[in-house]
This record gives structure tokens, C-alpha cells and sequence, in this order.
């Protein structure tokens, strides 16, 4: 390394330098400008959606909730409606209701034993599983808890 | 093996070079003679850097910011404290600004103990005086925009301050704050200011203020006898 000239030691000096303060900015700029794609704030809480007793064995029931949903730096409440039903009064499966397909919601019509779906007549059964029409997969289903005598689902 | 790879760049050189003559335009700029000359010219590069970086984390700032009275604080929490380092370019752009008008005039007092604003560089000189103004104007807009009290009471004291101006005073604040006072007007009209009127304007003069002093070169010290 004995070549190396007083101005060729400047120039790599300037260069890693420059590296160094540029890295120095851009990393957290990276990670400052890719942050919020990735927060998952919201997801994992546990919402409660009504007393147990309003549950009974036989047709789902539609139950609402209200969510407070983090966009940013703004909150803004969200309806979440899920089609609950249970068939010993202890066990509870929760069925969203938007279909799988384009995102209409669908109703529960007893003398079928279905979900019916008024935009392109798709129909799922009890389960949520498709037994008709354009839907790419089930109903999303929730996990579901009881606890205290209220049927809390987990947000996804 | 290094021999190698320095003919390779420097075949991509003289490829880009055939095209654009970049080489002539870098030796232009990096490569000319200079005065011997002490650390106090190194206060308008100095000055050029933090410039760089308050474009950078400007920009960056704008990803987020919102220029709206009910939100523009809010947004500015957001920033500050649950962004990943939010707190350091918004940190970088605050301190960022005290830097810019600390080096512009210190660069500004090196031109003036030295007579560097003398023939032929008066150009230079002006563009140097709008520059300077135009960061004070930076620094007036861009302090509004965290949208909390300091900034609001800071606003109208500095509106107040323009509205002394002989004849045009009072019309002058009421252009400036887009009414009789601070309302959801003035915030926006601050914020386009601050990222696009003034921006364009600065870029512009930055530009022919950086080709004069590789025109006319830079000064010597001052000898005795001068």
C-alpha cells in the first residue's frame, strides 16, 4: 500500500465518508418510508359481541359490533357484522358475512339451511363452505371465545 | 485483478463520457485550481450540504405531514413519536433549519470580511443576498406547519412584524395569512410556500449561484496592501 498517493487517500476518505452519512440517512429513511405498511395494530384484540343466551342452537344470528380501527394518525369506527351460531350453546362458530367473492353481504335464508349472496346468487352453507356459484373460498370465520357469558371473536 | 475491473470502469467511462462529455463537466466542477485558502471557504459547501439534506427529509416529511388544521398536528405526532425514525428526519429538518441560517450568514460574513462580493463576482453577491432571504422565508414558513401553539403565536408575531411595512402592511398580512388571521387557509398557503413556491425558487438561484463561483473561480485571502 505504499502507492498510495496523498490524493488518492483524500478521494477514498471523501468516498467512504459520503457512504457513511449517506447510510446514515437513508437506512432510517428506508424503514421510516416502509414502516406503516407493516403495522399490524389492531389485529389479535378480542371483540365482544353480545351476551351467549341471544344464541341459540338452530339458525346463525347476526351480531354486530363497533371497532375503532388506527389508520395513521386518525381512529375511525368500523361495523363489523359476523353470523354466529352454536349448536350445543357452549361452542360458537362466527361467520363473516361479506361473500368471498365480491364483497356483498350475504343473509342467512332459513328455509334453505344457507348464505345467500344477492349479487351473483352465490349460496354457502351452514359451515360457510360454497355450495354454489363464483365464490373463490368459504366465509371467513373467526376464532370465538365466551367468556363471563359474551361471545367475544378475535379480530384477524 | 483490480487492473482488470479499471478497465472495465473505465471502458463504461469513456462510453457515458463519448455521449455526454461528463468528464469535461466533473473536472469543470471538482478539478480546478483553487487559491491557497483557509477552512472559512468551506462554509458555503458546508452550507450546500445541510441544503441537501433539508431536501431530502423535506420530501420524507411530506410522505406523512398534512397541511389540514384538523390534522396537520396530529400527523406531525404521528411523525414524532410512533413512525420508525420519524423522530430523526423530522429531528434532521428541525435542527437541519437552525444549521441553514447559522452557515448562511457566517458564509455571508467570510464574503463580506474577504470583499468577495467585489468585480467580478456581484452576481454571485445578489443571487447570495436573495438566497439568504429566502432561507429566513423557509425558516417563517416552515415553522407554522407543526400547527401547535409556539407555531401559531410565532406566526402571528412574525405577521405582525411584516404588517409595520410602510403603506403595503396591513395588505401585506392579510396576503400573507389568506385573511384578517391565522385560519384554515393560512396553513396551506404556508405549506405550498414551503414546498413548492419557495423550493423552485431556491433550486434556481442555488443553481446560478454555484455556476458563478465555477466561473469566476473563488478569491484569494485579502493581502496587507489590498
Amino acid at each position: 500500500m505504499a502507492d498510495v498517493t496523498r490524493r488518492r487517500f483524500l478521494v477514498r476518505a471523501i468516498a467512504v465518508m459520503a457512504g457513511a452519512i449517506a447510510a446514515m440517512v437513508g437506512a432510517p429513511a428506508i424503514g421510516y418510508l416502509i414502516g406503516p405498511s407493516s403495522d399490524r395494530s389492531g389485529s389479535g384484540d378480542w371483540i365482544p359481541l353480545g351476551t351467549a343466551t341471544s344464541v341459540q342452537p338452530g339458525d346463525p344470528v347476526l351480531m354486530k359490533a363497533t371497532v375503532e380501527r388506527k389508520s395513521g394518525w386518525l381512529t375511525d369506527s368500523q361495523e363489523v357484522s359476523v353470523f354466529v351460531s352454536t349448536e350445543n350453546g357452549q361452542n360458537f362458530t362466527a361467520l363473516s358475512n361479506v361473500c368471498t367473492h365480491l364483497g356483498c353481504r350475504v343473509r342467512w335464508v332459513p328455509d334453505q339451511s344457507g348464505f345467500f349472496c344477492p349479487c351473483h346468487n352465490a349460496v354457502f352453507a351452514r359451515d360457510g363452505s360454497v355450495a354454489t356459484g363464483p365464490p373463490p373460498r368459504p366465509l371467513d370465520s373467526f376464532e370465538t371465545k365466551l367468556e363471563d357469558g359474551t361471545i367475544f371473536i378475535k379480530e384477524a | 485483478m483490480a487492473n482488470r475491473k479499471e478497465t472495465r470502469s473505465a471502458r463504461v467511462g469513456d462510453w457515458v463520457d463519448e455521449r455526454s462529455g461528463w468528464r469535461l463537466a466533473w473536472s469543470t466542477v471538482f478539478i480546478r485550481k483553487i487559491p491557497k485558502v483557509n477552512w472559512l471557504y468551506t462554509l458555503g459547501s458546508a452550507t450546500l450540504f445541510v441544503l441537501v439534506i433539508q431536501v431530502v427529509t423535506g420530501v420524507l416529511l411530506t410522505f406523512y405531514y398534512v397541511p389540514e388544521p384538523a390534522q396537520a398536528h396530529a400527523s406531525v405526532r404521528y411523525i414524532t413519536h410512533e413512525l420508525s425514525f420519524g423522530w430523526l428526519i423530522r429531528g434532521l429538518h428541525h435542527f437541519g433549519a437552525s444549521a441553514m441560517v447559522i452557515l448562511t450568514i457566517a458564509h455571508m460574513l467570510r464574503v463580506v470580511l474577504y470583499g468577495a462580493y467585489k468585480y467580478p463576482r456581484e452576481i454571485t453577491w445578489l443571487t447570495g443576498v436573495m438566497l439568504l432571504l429566502l432561507v429566513f422565508s423557509f425558516g417563517f414558513t416552515g415553522y407554522l406547519l407543526p400547527w401547535d401553539q409556539r407555531a401559531y403565536w410565532a406566526s402571528v408575531v412574525g405577521t405582525q412584524i411584516a404588517e409595520v411595512t410602510p403603506f403595503i402592511g396591513s395588505w401585506l398580512k392579510t396576503v400573507m395569512l389568506g385573511g384578517e388571521e391565522i385560519s384554515a387557509l393560512t396553513l396551506p398557503r404556508f405549506y405550498g410556500a414551503h414546498v413548492w413556491a419557495l423550493p423552485a425558487i431556491l433550486l434556481s438561484l442555488v443553481g446560478i449561484h454555484l455556476y458563478l463561483v465555477v466561473r469566476n473561480g473563488i478569491t484569494s485571502i485579502p493581502k496587507k496592501d489590498e
